[in-house]
């Protein structure tokens, strides 16, 4: 007896296809989709031509759908993906921010289009290869929880999640480590069980964002892009840059200046394209504030909480008090690098609690 | 993963199964592994199966056998055509003053990709190429169609039967109006092989493309009927197989087995007529128990196999795929656009909306399908689209699959 339909996404990767591959073994009728973003065959060296489903990728997502025997269906969502990912992607960039694509890709495509085909497809619940645990206490509540392995963990991308959808979410492989997945993925003869991590932001790819914004936005906007570089706080005048989106806050290299003294950028500012730079010791803030808030359980005003302020933090603890248009965070110690653009989430203990966006 | 689902293929229109007859013939062609050309003992077996397919393909189509070409199958034969002639009337040196004024090519708006992409080629070379609209009912408009034909026109390609909504267009008509001008006629009888009787004596064209694998035989093998006398250039140069039109060593297994489902098609009649019962039997369910459910071109002449269906309010991909679960095979359109987010191209051109394309389904059964899978059919359709419709009512509209 089938415990269930599930709908598993399946990018064409090594977590994806074991995530697929358990709920297999486990006992679920399983039915696999990849979601055609992005028009890969302008970045791929391979073959591939025109819309049609050339990407490796998905290639790889469907020998593992019939290795496991499942259905596949490539769903294409190249137009909602531009709207909604690579649009504000590139305003954000060309606005002096650092942004997080992978949340707006879960947002609006795997926690929603996905949503939507897994009660098209009468499917019971939605699996991805998130290093992430739904964890149910004992009134019979779920909430997502951080995974067994810390070091993939991805929970800092799920904070958008909408809580009712949260029972209905199944993330097979997030009480595994990476090793294990690989090595259950090798045993199963999935054909990803060696393929490497994808590496930053999918469409962009090795190009590095700078290029890849040359490539999608027009010259004459990006050179309107161009400023100063202002040595931080004084505001004296160091050297030009060819834009604002090619720096972000922390950067200390590529700054384009001869200096003796090793300097980061402290602070972009879009309304004159001035670029500050300045010693180290600027990037510490203690206060963050963040908008657009998202919650998946209650938070007490002031309550303190261990907060992410980008993928690779590790947390730290912050109280977080309530404003008028999201969160005000005043963390114990002062934190390098706040981000605008990125996002701040939190954590009671393992516990995902919400997030929002961290703005200047 | 679901051993105990049982499949339902209705989807003919896109591929057919291949045939005992074929399978059992297969061993004895695939064996006979000698080239054709050759002139010692080992080109005699394939060369004997090469003329006897012929011939029994030229009999099941009303032609003679020196006048089919084998191809790799239906899109070869559509290019050699439109491009074979296009070059021919280019290059060919003994041609009258009035053939070389032959620059007009024209076909209907809702060929076959292999038709309407290679008109579009020739337009590239500079010919002028008018694509006949088709509107919803499936009618061919005979007004445009005379008033573009003239004596420049060099060939006319209509379609036998449409891919999409099975719709029968009049081809000896067509051809005769073609011919009062003194240009040639292409039909891409493909989708009629196996579906309905097909002479092309009576039909009078120069030219029409068939296809194996639409009527139980195998991918990649084809042929192309070229009148008797009519000239074009070789798509493929080579060796001087069949008769210098079409370079390249014989498939003789797929030819082979050509000529086994071309002595099926005496059956034809009789499928044809259980396939329609069937068919209307299926249309008249759905529209009796499913709201809001349109057969597109069911007022012009059809294919007894197939039923295109607007249903409103119901996504075409998104009921594939929940049909496909249940173990249904249909289409949306042209089984080569998929992935392709793009609603078919014939239904728009016919004058159906996005929407209406978006929600299309093209069910196309065969000589096997029963009554018993018809009824289960539109059973399963009935809970699909119920269940489709009120999730689209809960909800606003998402990105399109």
């Amino acid at each position: 007896m089938s415990k269930g339909r599930v709908l598993v996404a399946m990018s064409g990767g090594v977590d994806s296809s074991a995530a697929a591959a358990l709920l297999v073994e486990q006992g679920y009728e399983v039915i696999g989709a990849t979601m055609q973003v992005w028009d890969y065959s302008s970045c791929d060296i391979e073959e591939g031509n025109g819309t049609c489903c050339s990407s490796i990728d998905v290639d790889d997502a469907r020998a593992v759908a019939d290795r496991l025997g499942i259905p596949f269906y490539v769903l294409n969502c190249e137009a909602k993906f531009r709207a909604a990912v690579i649009d504000p992607f590139l305003k954000a960039y060309l606005e002096g921010s650092t942004p997080l694509p992978c949340v707006n890709c879960n947002t609006y495509l795997k926690f929603d289009h996905l949503v939507r085909k897994m009660k098209e497809l009468e499917c019971d619940y939605l699996a991805t290869g998130h290093y992430a645990k739904i964890v149910y206490d004992d009134n019979g509540k779920a909430s997502i929880h951080t995974s067994t392995d810390d070091w993939k963990d991805q929970t800092y991308f799920l904070f958008t999640i909408d809580p009712e959808l949260v029972p209905k979410l199944l993330f097979p492989v997030g009480d595994m480590k990476k090793p294990e997945v690989r090595a259950y993925s090798e045993s199963r003869g999935l054909v990803t069980a060696r393929k490497k991590d994808s590496q930053g932001i999918c469409f962009v790819g090795n190009q590095g964002y700078q290029n890849f914004i040359k490539g999608q936005v027009d010259a004459s906007i990006l050179a309107t892009k161009k400023g100063l570089l202002k040595r931080y706080p004084q505001g004296e005048v160091m050297a030009s840059h060819d834009g604002i989106h090619n720096f972000t806050i922390g950067q200390s290299k590529g700054l384009g200046m001869d200096h003796h003294e090793k300097l980061f950028v402290i602070k972009i500012d879009a309304k004159d394209n001035a670029v500050w730079v300045g010693d180290e010791k600027y990037l510490y803030a203690s206060e963050v504030d963040v908008v657009e808030p998202r919650l998946l359980g209650k938070v007490q005003d002031g309550e303190t909480m261990n907060v992410k302020i980008r993928y690779q933090h590790k947390g730290s603890l912050a109280q977080v008090f309530k404003t008028e248009s999201g969160f005000k965070l005043k963390f114990q110690e002062p934190q390098r690098a706040v981000t605008p653009g990125q996002a701040a989430v939190f954590y009671r203990d393992k516990e995902l609690v919400g997030g929002g966006w961290i703005i200047l | 993963m679901n051993q105990s689902k049982i499949f339902h293929y209705f989807d003919h229109n896109a591929t057919t199964p291949v045939c005992r007859e074929v399978f059992e013939a297969m061993p004895d062609f695939a064996q006979a592994w000698g080239n054709p050309s050759s002139i010692h003992w080992g080109g005699r077996q394939p060369k004997n199966i090469l003329r006897d397919a012929r011939k029994a393909v030229a009999e099941a189509v009303g032609a003679s056998p020196l006048e089919i070409i084998f191809t790799s199958g239906g899109s070869e034969a559509n290019n050699t055509v439109i491009k074979g002639l296009f070059d021919y009337y280019q290059t060919a040196q003994f041609l009258t003053a009035e053939q070389r004024l032959r620059t007009h090519y024209m076909c209907s708006a809702v060929e076959h990709p292999s038709v309407i992409k290679t008109m579009q080629h020739l337009k590239s070379l500079g010919a002028r190429v008018d694509f006949i609209p088709v509107n919803r009912r499936g009618e061919i408009d005979l007004e445009f169609y005379q008033a573009h034909l003239s004596e420049e026109t060099a060939l006319v390609s209509v379609m036998l039967a449409n891919n999409e909504t099975g719709t029968l267009f009049p081809i000896k008509e067509l051809a005769e109006k073609a011919h009062q001008k003194g240009a040639l006629f292409h039909t891409d009888a493909v989708q009629g092989f196996g579906k309905v009787p097909v002479n092309l004596h009576d039909l009078g064209v120069d030219f029409a493309s068939f296809s194996g694998h639409k009527f139980n035989s195998l991918k990649g093998s084809g042929f192309l009927y070229s009148k008797k006398g009519s000239n074009f250039s070789s798509l493929i140069h080579g060796g001087g197989q069949e008769r210098h039109r079409r370079g390249g060593t014989e498939n003789t297994l797929g030819i082979g087995c050509l000529g086994v489902v071309a002595k099926r098609v005496a059956l034809i009649p009789q499928k044809m007529q259980e396939m329609e019962t069937l068919r209307d039997e299926m249309e008249k369910q759905i529209l009796a128990e499913i709201p809001d459910v349109l057969v597109t071109a069911a007022e012009s002449p059809r294919l007894p196999n197939t039923s295109s269906l607007v249903i409103k309010g119901a996504d075409g991909e998104t009921m594939l795929m929940s049909l496909d679960i249940k173990g249904y095979a249909v289409s949306t359109g042209a089984a080569c656009s998929s992935g392709n987010p793009e609603p078919s191209p014939v239904l728009l051109s016919m004058g159906l909306s996005r929407e209406e394309a978006q929600n299309s389904l093209r069910i196309s059964i065969g000589w096997e399908t029963t009554r018993e899978e018809i009824r289960g059919f539109v059973e399963t359709l009935k809970v699909v689209v119920n269940r489709l419709r009120s999730l689209k009512n809960d909800e606003g509209d998402s990105c399109h699959v």
